[in-house]
């Protein structure tokens, strides 16, 4: 146990330096959000300017609306990239040399989707402060804003994991990228991120409410808009918690079944 | 002390397109300050082999214990006391030379006080000191391989695994590169086990040389015996007459002579191996002035391991030169473009 915490902060310390060695990844991480926010936050302003559209979104502007789902949508992205590094490490044969070294098999996946949770809490600490100065009200204060950062964060180490999982199997690059981005944008768009299921045509809403996103996205939306709402709340942190466990085990696995 | 027992060790690769035997059951022993060498064309196993010893690959069937410990049953031990620089650059490009060694280090669990002091000892030798602070992306290639072995040294490894150290290094490079090598094996003791295609680094470099080819080992033991095992000394000669009757015949009465031990031709050129070659090369004139042979030119060397290289695996060892050397430069490009 000693050995696994000591050498998952190895991988992360090496994955943490490569992040912060690439300035425009970060530079690239703030303007994404400021663009989201600029564009679709003007654009849509006028779904929530009567009364109805008000209601649908929950009583919200468009724009305290989006901000939950752009935090879970640059953690969706940010956090499913994080696993590729795997498909780097393995081409260039860093990965046998840390293979060949006696450290934890369980630190490699663990090491890099903790370092991808990390990445992804700075990112969403980011959005919040663009939205803030956009005017969005946090309707929990600071411990809200915790908590939001918190829950994004564990959704980043998820999809960490699943990227891991997948780049255990698919070891090419450019197979890799296709993939993932064939699952993303579809996760993406069929989830209550963009748009509040209460206005989606039905079978739309069908999927929305079985897609995860949406899962993630309801309990951070609330902490936005409308407060501590404990029942809630607790059940989109244990989703969330358990996805993220299940993840952890589903991405070792799959990455000891493509070492061995 | 053997440090190295190897028994029957085989590695198939299933797939569905065919299973492919890339170690079918060798069998060797090395004992402990060797340096012993693993000489083979690509795809012949050494690769494959030095990752089973390495815990890297799982073999199909076959034991193999480095210093007692079996490969399969005891990975970790197995990692504690070995060292493995493999064939491709892996230093970490975002990384500086101190960070490299401190993440090596890490990975060995030992202390921040050792590593440091480690390190700093290794990059001295390896004389990468003065550019340690800067990132292994500044490196030039032979900085990266040196940082590389520095990389593989710091938990002071009883046996050094060295997949192909020097490949696409320029003579300089590589002549640094065993230097440092045979210095620290001076100082630590250690067994080094390596692949190399350079034959003249094998030669001068291994106490004992095995040669594998189609996942078979062919031939094991010192270059000097190896070379020995010809049967002698090697002239090539090449005549000039059309009639290959003529030829033939004058080839009879040269093998009659005693001391000739064999006689091959290829592309036009005869191969006689014969021991006391000087001595032999005036009867062969006699005896060609008297069958009416024109010899248009004669050379004569000791054998050397590109000779029993041939003669054991039926490949003239350059012709795998270029495609590694490409499959190399391939991978520079690839490097590059990240």
């Amino acid at each position: 146990m000693r050995t696994l915490m000591y050498d998952t902060y190895s991988v992360m310390w090496r994955e943490l330096k490569h992040w912060m060695d690439q300035k425009v990844r970060i530079l690239v991480s703030i303007f994404q959000p400021l663009i989201w926010l600029a564009l679709m936050g003007n654009v849509m302003a006028k779904l929530t300017d009567n009364p109805f559209g008000r209601q649908a979104f929950g009583g919200a502007s468009y724009l305290s609306f989006m901000t939950p789902g752009i935090i879970v949508m640059t953690s969706l992205f940010g956090g499913i990239f994080g696993g590729i590094s795997v498909v780097w490490d393995r081409r260039w044969g860093y990965l046998n040399k840390m293979l060949a070294a006696p450290i934890s098999r369980t630190a490699i996946p663990l090491g890099k989707m903790l370092a991808t949770a990390i990445q992804g809490a700075f990112q969403s600490l980011i959005v919040v402060i663009i939205a803030s100065l956009f005017g969005v009200e946090f309707a929990t204060g600071i411990p809200g804003i915790i908590a939001i950062i918190l829950l994004a964060a564990c959704f980043n180490f998820t999809m960490a994991g699943l990227s891991i999982a997948i780049a255990s199997r698919i070891k090419t690059m450019e197979v890799l990228t296709a993939v993932i981005n064939f699952l993303t944008m579809p996760l993406m768009f069929t989830s209550s991120a963009m748009f509040p299921i209460n206005v989606m045509p039905d079978w739309l809403a069908t999927i929305a409410r079985w897609n995860p996103i949406t899962y993630v996205v309801n309990p951070l939306r609330t902490l936005v808009i409308s407060g501590w709402e404990t029942g809630d709340l607790i059940k989109g942190f244990l989703y969330v918690l358990f996805l993220a466990i299940l993840m952890l085990f589903i991405a070792r696995h799959e990455f000891k079944r493509s070492i061995a | 002390m053997k440090v190295i027992e190897v028994k029957d060790l085989a590695k198939t690769y299933y797939s569905p397109f065919g299973n492919i035997e890339a170690v079918k059951g060798i069998s060797f022993e090395v004992e402990e300050g060797e340096i012993f060498g693993f000489l083979g064309p690509n795809g012949a196993g050494k690769s494959t082999t030095i990752m089973m010893l390495t815990t890297l690959v799982k073999p199909t069937k076959g034991t193999a214990k480095i210093l007692g410990y079996d490969v399969v049953h005891q990975p970790n031990e197995v990692r504690r006391v070995i060292g493995y620089v493999s064939q491709d650059l892996t230093v970490d490009d975002t990384l500086t030379g101190w960070e490299n060694m401190y993440l090596q280090g890490r990975f060995y669990h030992l202390p921040k006080e050792v590593i440091k002091q480690r390190s700093e000892e290794l990059l001295k030798l390896l004389r990468l000191y003065e550019r340690a602070k800067d990132k292994a992306e500044t490196y030039s290639g032979g900085m990266r391989k040196r940082l590389d072995i520095a990389m593989g040294l710091i938990h002071r490894p009883k046996i050094l695994f060295l997949d192909e150290p020097t490949l696409g290094l320029d003579v300089q490079t590589r002549q640094d590169i065993w230097e440092y090598v045979q210095k620290i094996r001076k100082e630590n003791g250690m067994t080094i086990f390596l692949t190399t295609h350079y034959m003249e680094e094998a030669d001068s470099l291994c106490d004992r040389i095995a040669i594998i080819d189609k996942g078979e080992i062919k031939a094991l033991d010192t270059p000097r015996r190896l070379k020995d095992s010809i049967g002698g000394d090697l002239i090539s000669l090449k005549i000039s007459n059309e009639s290959l009757e003529e030829i033939s015949k004058f080839l009879e009465k040269v093998k009659t002579l005693e001391v000739v031990k064999n006689i091959t031709s290829q592309d036009g050129r005869y191969t006689i191996v014969a021991s006391n070659a000087e001595k032999l090369i005036p009867v062969i004139f006699s005896i060609a002035y008297e069958s009416n042979i024109n010899i248009s030119s004669i050379t004569m060397k000791k054998p050397s391991l590109d000779d029993v290289y041939l003669a054991y695996t039926g490949k003239e060892f350059r012709d795998e030169e270029g495609s590694k050397e490409d499959a190399m430069r391939m991978r520079r490009l690839v490097r590059r473009t990240r």
